[in-house]
């Protein structure tokens, strides 16, 4: 008989992907099954915190908006 | 199907056989199931097959749904939806015989009653046969529900202790208040002004339109009557008095001695939800539009929007003091009300909102920098970091583009009518969905990895049946593995498999 592992699919682009499992390297307690270069399977109650960890990681790329010189 | 029919559908693919068996005995549930809950190809089959007495061959069914155009995926994934609501029974797949489907007894049992009439008695609810008071009429219970239901709104947006009185509003019932507390719509914190906080699921919530509002409400009161197995409440007997509210006429007085003892203990909880109305020392109760319209696509009560006119436009409503003279301007105010009103959204991101609602005020608080508040309307803009900090509260894009066309302003709607444009600016929807692509990094999707095939052939046969019946999400053919979405039918198909060997 098959396995039938409850898990979340994840789709991302590479780049993406390699965090997680650098995230994961830590602890390896996020990653389930590697499937390719985009997809992998993880816990499902790591997500959020995952979501979290990542948010946080790319914060470093993020702009602030420019306040708008007119007014409203 | 509409988003409240989809979260219903969630709820019923996780029952059990046997509890199907006990909802199809009720004509009414047969019925409401088969109006509501399946697609056109379904309600084909379902009705071609109704009154067969043998079983139907599987192939014949390829006259339905032609081959050639992609009808086989058409087909089997119309039999796993019906399959999944225990409706349609497959015998399994065998070398000496070709498979054949039927009704399951108790569905055919249950909808042939619905169709013909008879069976037991009140089925369909007993009118009551009672003198009724006249003032009790159909303008009196629209107002009277939306009174209810609009107190539970302000209570989840209350509680955001945003702008706003709440003046006039006496707020749902305490154990309306630990529903949506159980239900993680609101959660307790202590440094709020009310004492409580919105969640994530609230703010969904509360941008749903309203007949998914009122059956999330509901699931999660059976959710709830099924973790306290000692209340005496039985989730499947009382979703099948929801499905039999849900046929009974809007404006006529029903019976209550006509029903059992544990359906007269739950109308106090209808009534606090507002789906019926319960005069004091009577034996009647009236459905309201919110019951009527469980399960018909007609439209509910009225449109969140319509919730936020009715909220400001009667402050002092207080349902006993109004008689039904008038009735009249109350039975229309959604036409009069939201001409007058309505949000308009400029290509350069700029938002006015006519509006004095403090509810829809706070709505808007959500997905935009409000900047200036006026007597009649509020002005500010959508910018990236508050279309971010909705996302953030788990609104979607979607659901705010639906929400700013849903209350756009009238003079946008004719505009765009006359120039054949789009109503919003298509720049502005564009930018908020690449505000949210900008957030999701990455796309999820819950359900199972299978691995560990015992051979080329069994990891062949189950990944396509698994695209067949719609579940699959990703596949790897080389290192035999897919995902899928739901894992039930899979397993029953590994098994007749088995079987069939």
């Amino acid at each position: 008989m098959p396995r039938a592992i409850r898990g979340v699919l994840i789709q991302c682009e590479p780049a993406i992907k390699s965090i997680i499992v650098h995230l994961d390297s830590v602890n390896n307690d996020i990653i389930i099954e590697d499937l390719d270069e985009q997809t992998l399977v993880v816990k499902e109650n790591m997500v959020q915190l995952l979501k979290q960890k990542l948010e946080d990681r790319l914060k470093e790329t993020y702009r602030p908006e420019e306040p708008l010189a007119d007014s409203d | 199907m509409s988003l409240g029919g989809q979260q219903l559908l969630e709820y019923l693919e996780k029952l059990p056989g046997t509890a199907f068996r006990r909802l199809y005995q009720s004509p009414a549930t047969a019925l409401a199931i088969f109006r509501r809950m399946l697609s056109y190809h379904a309600k084909v089959i379902v009705r071609g097959l109704l009154y067969m007495p043998d079983p139907f061959p599987l192939t014949s069914l390829d006259i339905w749904f032609p081959p050639e155009g992609g009808g086989k995926i058409h087909r089997d994934r119309t039999i796993a939806a019906l399959r999944s609501l225990h409706i349609l029974q497959v015998s399994p797949p065998s070398k000496d015989r070709t498979q054949e489907i039927q009704i399951t007894t108790s569905f055919k049992k249950g909808l042939q009653l619905a169709f013909e009439g008879g069976g037991e008695d009140g089925s369909f609810g007993v009118p009551s046969s009672l003198p009724v008071d006249p003032s009790i009429d159909i303008a009196y219970l629209d107002k009277y529900a939306r009174k209810k239901w609009d107190d539970i709104l302000h209570y989840v947006v209350n509680s955001l202790g945003v702008h706003g009185s709440s003046e006039g509003v006496s707020g749902p019932k305490a154990s309306v208040k630990e529903l949506l507390l159980a239900g993680r719509l609101v959660e307790r914190r202590p440094d709020t002004r009310t004492g409580i906080g919105i969640t994530q699921a609230g703010f969904t919530f509360l941008l749903q339109e309203s007949n998914a509002q009122v059956w999330t409400l509901l699931l999660l009161w059976l959710e709830a009557a099924d973790h306290a197995a000692d209340s005496g409440m039985d989730s499947i007997d009382m979703l099948s008095f929801l499905f039999m509210l849900s046929s009974l006429e809007l404006g006529t007085a029903y019976d209550t001695s006509a029903l059992t003892e544990t359906r007269r203990n739950m109308l106090p909880s209808l009534v606090d939800f507002g789906l019926i109305y319960f005069p004091r020392d009577t034996r009647q109760f009236f459905p309201t539009r919110l019951a009527t319209t469980l399960t018909s696509t007609a439209s509910a009560l009225r449109t969140v929007s319509s919730a936020f006119t009715a909220a400001t436009a009667n402050p002092s409503g207080e349902p006993g003091t109004t008689t039904s003279t008038s009735g009249g301007p109350a039975a229309t105010p959604d036409k009069t009300q939201t001409a007058a009103k309505g949000i308009i959204i400029e290509t350069n991101y700029r938002i006015y909102a006519y509006t004095t609602s403090p509810l829809q005020i706070a709505v808007l608080a959500l997905f935009c920098q409000l900047n200036m508040r006026f007597p009649n309307m509020v002005s500010g803009r959508l910018t990236r970091d508050s279309i971010r900090q909705a996302i953030g509260f788990g609104i979607t894009a979607d659901q705010i583009i639906s929400y700013l066309h849903a209350h756009a302003h009238q003079q946008m709607v004719r505009e765009a009518t006359v120039t054949g444009k789009p109503v919003l600016p298509p720049t502005v929807v564009d930018q908020i969905r690449l505000w949210q692509l900008e957030n999701e990094r990455m796309q999820t999707t819950a359900g199972f990895l299978f691995k560990d095939f015992e051979s080329t052939e069994e990891y062949a046969a189950l990944s396509r049946y698994a695209e067949e019946i719609g579940v699959l999400v990703w596949k790897n053919d080389k290192r035999q593995l897919f995902f899928a979405s739901k894992h039930e039918q899979l397993r029953d198909y590994l098994k007749s498999r088995k079987k069939g060997e």
